[in-house]
């Protein structure tokens, strides 16, 4: 069902993580992305995924979900590790060769490493940002993040509010259009055999209810937010404000300390030849 | 009277194996009788919506069976489709699923379905409007140009057009205005006197319930708590408001009147009988139609 889809939603707990300032961790996002792509060398690499594999624990969040969350991009993982393998020219002999199609050291290192970057990429930033963090926190730290823009004449308080509301409204369209499906389904649609013709055909009975209540919902929430004299982001104060912690400094000083880790071993790994 | 659906030991999960897992049924046994009009009444919450989507089978339970008609739904999942054409379910604001250009397309969209020929979809689209009184002066107006009472209507048509066997409603009446309100209800009484269909109504009022009912039933916390005709059921005025539900206004009142001391009976849930006891005990005997 649609309600299972895993990837990008926030599961909520009591971690060091969810705990974190969503500045913090849209910042160690970005740290961590950079730190990614630097490392260079094996040595490199493991360090990452220790780095990874400790943050799934201390999360709180399930090896299931994040396996469940790799699934729909296991063609992408399959399609680049193909690409490298077999496109990858090296210097010494092939390791293998038939017909056209010669595989060298090289090719097979960095099939390795370009699995172990998507894997980590998205296991990465699901645990530290998307899975621990609420959307309402998200947009928050986004909006606080870029405020400084604002100075500059950019809308930022009108970009936050329209991500606030278009994210708030995910799981309200999701379940309507759960709704929809099964009211359909009552009534005898098919929505998975036939052709493709029949099955885009469909979809009609579900789009059209649903692109009504999304007008109705986006009319309703217009006037509740007049109603409580909504008047842009100017003068207003937060319920719960944003405040950098102890903990937020901890936790981006272990990160610095990976990536400076990551930086030496790329140096000192390349110069004794167990580089790529 | 024979059992058209049984339900044994039914549980249901939603979103097993995530943080979000909750358990909408336990360990459910119950069994709805053929050719009357059953209330399923219960708090919000109870597991009363989650059990009438497993009556068609739009959710499989996670352990139990469901049983209609004797056969286990799910014997043959790729034939399930033709367990949704006779057990006909009407949503919570079913307005919302009307979708085409206009009432007659869209009261036809399940028979349609259901691979109908064309004479035969007419005339039941044209018997499940008169059912529930959509005048055929309407049928190429845009389902959308109605007014909230007339969607409902259509839509509730859309089901009927089905000619289900079992007719499951879920809170058919919520959100419409007392006309609004009989207009629905007089609707699906016309459709079961007219098919003997089995029909299954959800709705947590006890008025309603207590004037259309045959048999009530009651659920709380993922369970059937209570079970029976409407007299009996509205005896137990304890348990309901231990659960969150209540009695009917007048069973309250006669409730009061005997508490006062005075020897009436109380398992009265219509006002007709209300003032039919209260004659009664004022010695002017039973049925006064003045």
């Amino acid at each position: 069902m649609i309600k299972d889809i895993t990837i990008g939603q926030y599961f909520p707990g009591e971690s060091v993580l969810h705990h974190l300032d969503p500045r913090t961790k849209l910042l160690l996002t970005v740290l961590y992305i950079v730190i990614l792509f630097m490392a260079k060398s094996m040595l490199a690499f493991i360090l990452i995924v220790l780095l990874t594999a400790a943050l799934i624990p201390i999360s709180g969040i399930s090896f299931k979900v994040i396996a469940k969350s790799l699934k729909p991009l296991l063609f992408i993982i399959i399609f680049t590790m193909t690409l490298n393998l077999f496109f990858t020219k090296g210097e010494g002999e092939p390791l293998l060769s038939f017909w056209i199609i010669n595989i060298y050291k090289e090719g097979v290192s960095f099939a390795i490493y370009m699995i172990v970057r998507i894997i980590c990429l998205i296991t990465g930033t699901g645990v530290i940002l998307t899975y621990t963090t609420s959307p309402i926190q998200l947009t928050d730290g986004i909006e606080q993040l870029l405020a400084p823009l604002s100075k500059i004449k950019l809308p930022v308080h009108e970009f936050a509010m329209m991500m606030s509301c278009a994210l708030r409204f995910i799981p309200t369209l999701v379940e309507e259009t759960d709704k929809i499906m099964s009211a359909q389904k009552a009534r005898g649609a098919d929505f998975t055999s036939g052709s493709l013709i029949r099955r885009a055909k469909a979809i009609i009975p579900i789009l059209i209810p649903l692109f009504v209540s999304a007008f109705r919902r986006a009319d309703e929430l217009a006037v509740a937010m007049e109603c409580r004299c909504y008047h842009g982001g100017e003068g207003r104060t937060r319920m719960n404000s944003l405040h950098f912690s102890a903990r937020d400094l901890l936790v981006t000083l272990v990160f610095v300390l990976f990536g400076a880790g990551v930086v030496l071993l790329n140096i000192f790994t390349r110069g004794i030849g167990i580089g790529i | 009277m024979r059992n058209k659906i049984e339900i044994e030991n039914v549980s249901y999960i939603y979103s097993q194996g995530t943080p979000f897992c909750t358990e909408a049924l336990k360990d459910v046994s119950c069994s709805f009788k053929e050719g009357i009009i059953t209330g399923l009444i219960g708090h919000t919450g109870s597991g009363k919506s989650t059990l009438v989507q497993l009556l068609n089978g739009l959710l499989k339970p996670t352990s139990g069976r469901v049983l209609l008609d004797g056969k286990d739904i799910w014997e043959n999942p790729k034939k399930i489709n033709e367990i949704r054409f006779r057990v006909g379910l009407v949503f919570q604001y079913p307005e919302y699923q009307l979708f085409e250009e206009s009432v007659y397309a869209d009261i036809a969209y399940g028979p349609k379905n259901i691979g109908l020929d064309k004479d035969e979809i007419d005339k039941r689209v044209r018997q499940s409007a008169q059912f529930v009184g959509i005048d055929e002066g309407l049928f190429e107006k845009s389902p959308f140009d109605l007014s909230g009472g007339q969607m409902r209507r259509v839509a509730i048509a859309g089901i009927f057009a089905l000619m289900p066997e079992v007719l499951v409603l879920d809170e058919p009446a919520a959100g419409l205005d007392p006309m609004g309100r009989d207009a629905v209800f007089n609707a699906v009484t016309a459709y079961q006197r007219t098919t003997g269909a089995t029909v299954i109504i959800v709705s947590h009022s006890m008025e309603d319930m207590a004037k259309y009912a045959d048999r009530i039933m009651v659920m709380s916390n993922a369970k059937v708590v209570l079970e029976g005709e409407p007299s009996e059921i509205y005896k137990n005025a304890k348990t309901l408001c231990s659960i969150g539900l209540d009695v009917p206004q007048i069973t309250r009142l006669m409730m009061k009147l005997s508490d006062m001391g005075v020897p009436n009976r109380t398992d009265i849930f219509t006002v007709e009988g209300a003032r039919d006891e209260i004659l009664r005990l004022l010695g002017k005997g039973g049925n006064v139609n003045d």
